[in-house]
């Protein structure tokens, strides 16, 4: 059991924000990702909660109780760090075998247990080395199964898939999903790869700049933005943003027109559109939204990535996978109309339907 | 980019100039291993006698004559005595220099190898008195609470330079997973800094042997003499200067360092070029 609460959380170091006004639920069980790009304090906040870091203000709660207070060791987490932080001297097996050794959990399920947590992680023939013969990924699955070979309150993992090849992340993500279905531990996750974000949270929460920009199921994320930070941030490739405006009813940029929009806003806006929601259509068809110069065609097998030039900047694209064009070629794209975003000019804050 | 290769002629350069260099190294302590070993009559002569006979005159007296088992087992016990000491006292501190946030931390940090800063003789004198006034003149014991003072400064620096290095994620993680901080001193961080604590002993080491001015004014007799004192006191005497008996034992000061060092040499070179810019 740990329902987790961060209230009003910041972390200041004399002039360095890490975190600004943070409040966060985690519920018993669930499993939290915090998304972000780099610097915007994804690792301080899992520190602050881990009990390594003091917050500057606010109070951490676990199932009601201030834990500011209480020392890292007594907290009962168990964490993967972003640089693995393995012990040098210890072999991989004792590094695994450690938390249960200072845990005092009974002497004759130790090995077994490693052994459980290393087959896990697919490096059971590992066991011996010392991390400094391993390679980056081996290291970093030596510091997934540290973590998950004893049942904590509490799991906190820093990009703990970071380092992997794409077949092993896979594999790894897998494996989470079903540790945690089985275990029931309640898990805050980081990471900077959305797919991971999306495949393995309940809720997400994305940051920037220290500041949550919001929390939400992966659906409302990448549904229902709250803002273009957010929009500009979910997807691969993240949605499109075009500055224009809005007048009569009637969006208008350099090379783009979007009729009958169904906000009440006039004046300068910014206009989301998912490539996902992008089609090309044939020069002249009756509804067409934007045109545009061919400035990159990237086939990927089961979809093509098409890069536009407008005079609205560049835009992304995913089209069929059979398309094709020439560089420099004029193509002409139609916007799914139901599927469109716009966001204050200014603050990028979402404007929604009247 | 072209691979390097060392070819033949290359090879044999290298070899030629290390060892010129090992050579030219080694020739005062083959010297001394070949004065040691000759008669007296072939010491000192007009001209040099470089194939001398073989003699253990010198061997046999050192052994006979003085107490030699004695003088060598109280530098063994004033120099292991001393690094222990050092040992005991410097990982603390490093740790804490190293590892917590203070008030003063930095002048501390620089207090430290400044106390080696000034010439020995100057603090001989209340040191004298001191160990005097404590009843401690001519013990090993006082030998070992100065060798350890001597040293205690560039033991600390060295530790501290390598707890400095290894990442504070490490000892975070060890927290985490549930040690408290003495836990996380002797599993984690000593063992990782274990290069850097032997480098430390062997300097340490190194200087309290060599160490001879503050020895030779704790040290009255033969009870508290070291190597390095006995050795001064060979050149005295109604025999006149015993020079083979003083290249034995000079000889046999040599030995456990070159042991020590020969065994550890791979976890040296760093330490080592730092002991260089301590000079
Ligand atoms: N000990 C510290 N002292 C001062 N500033 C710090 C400290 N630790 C982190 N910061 C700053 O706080 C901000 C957030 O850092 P944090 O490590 O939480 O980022 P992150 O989201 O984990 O980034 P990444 O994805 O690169 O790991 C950064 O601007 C960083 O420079
Ligand atoms: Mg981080």
């Amino acid at each position: 059991m740990a329902h987790i609460q961060l209230r009003g959380i910041q972390k200041k170091w004399d002039t360095i924000w890490g975190v600004r006004d943070a409040t966060i639920d985690i519920a018993d069980e669930e499993l939290l990702v915090l998304l972000g790009p780099s610097g915007c304090g994804k690792t301080t906040t899992l520190r602050m909660i881990a009990g390594l870091e003091e917050p500057t203000e606010g109070e951490i709660t676990v199932d009601g109780q201030i834990i500011n207070d209480v020392d890292a060791r007594d907290r009962d987490v168990a964490m993967v760090f972003q640089g693995y932080a393995l012990y040098p001297n210890m072999s991989i097996y004792e590094n695994i075998r450690f938390p249960l050794r200072m845990r005092n959990i009974p002497r004759g399920t130790h090995d077994q247990r490693v052994r459980e947590a290393a087959d896990m992680v697919e490096l059971g023939q590992f066991l011996d080395r010392k991390p400094a013969a391993l390679s980056g990924g081996q290291c970093q699955r030596a510091a997934l199964a540290r973590a998950v070979v004893r049942q904590p309150r509490v799991f906190l993992m820093d990009e703990p898939l970071s380092n992997l090849d794409a077949r092993l992340r896979q594999a790894m993500r897998v494996q989470i999903k079903r540790l945690r279905r089985h275990l029931k531990i309640t898990t805050v996750y980081v990471t900077h790869d959305q797919i991971e974000a999306m495949t393995l949270a309940d809720r997400i929460v994305v940051m920037d700049g220290g500041t949550i920009q919001q929390i939400g199921t992966p659906d409302e994320i990448y549904r229902d933005p709250a803002n273009a930070f957010v929009a500009s941030f979910i997807g691969a490739p993240p949605m499109n943003l075009i500055n224009g405006e809005i007048s009569h009813g009637r969006f208008h940029a350099d090379n783009v027109e979007v009729q009958n929009v169904d906000i009440d806003t006039e004046g300068p806006v910014t206009l989301g559109v998912r490539p996902e929601d992008c089609s090309v259509v044939k020069s002249g068809a009756s509804a067409h939204n934007l045109t545009g110069e061919v400035f990159g065609v990237e086939p990927t097998g089961d979809i093509t990535f098409l890069t536009l030039k407008a005079g609205c900047g560049t835009m992304e694209i995913k089209a069929s996978r059979d398309y094709r064009a020439e560089l420099g070629a004029q193509e002409t794209i139609a916007f799914d109309t139901d599927h469109l975003y716009f966001f204050d000019a200014q603050s990028g804050q979402r404007i929604r339907q009247s | 980019m072209t691979v390097r290769r060392t070819n033949g002629d290359n090879l044999f350069i290298r070899y030629l100039i290390l060892g010129s260099w090992a050579l030219f190294c080694l020739v005062p302590v083959l010297w001394f291993l070949s004065i040691g070993f000759r008669p007296r009559t072939e010491i000192i002569t007009a001209r040099p006698i470089y194939l001398p006979t073989l003699s253990l005159d010198a061997w046999h007296m050192i052994w006979s004559d003085w107490p030699m088992a004695k003088y060598l087992r109280n530098s063994v016990a004033a120099i292991f005595g001393s690094v222990a000491i050092d040992l005991a006292l410097a990982i603390p501190a490093a740790y804490s220099l190293a590892r917590y946030d203070y008030k003063g931390k930095e002048d501390i940090g620089f207090y430290i190898p400044s106390t080696r800063m000034m010439a020995p003789a100057i603090v001989a004198i209340p040191i004298f008195f001191l160990f005097r006034n404590m009843g401690l003149l001519d013990t090993i014991w006082a030998l070992m609470l100065i060798y350890a003072a001597i040293n205690l400064s560039i033991v600390t620096w060295i530790i501290r330079s390598y707890m400095t290095d290894i990442p504070k994620e490490i000892e975070d993680a060890a927290r985490i997973d549930g040690a408290g901080d003495l836990r996380i001193l002797w599993e984690i961080t000593i063992p990782a800094v274990r290069p850097g604590i032997i480098t430390a002993a062997v300097i340490a080491m190194v200087f309290a042997i060599n160490e001879f001015l503050f020895t030779l004014l704790i040290a009255s007799t033969p009870d508290a003499y070291t190597l390095s004192v006995a050795l001064a006191n060979f050149t005295g005497g109604s025999d006149g200067l015993i020079y083979n008996a003083i290249a034995l034992v000079a000889f046999l000061a040599f030995v456990p360092v070159f042991l020590v060092v020969a065994a550890i040499q791979r976890h040296l070179s760093r330490g080592l070029t730092m002991g260089a810019i301590k000079g």
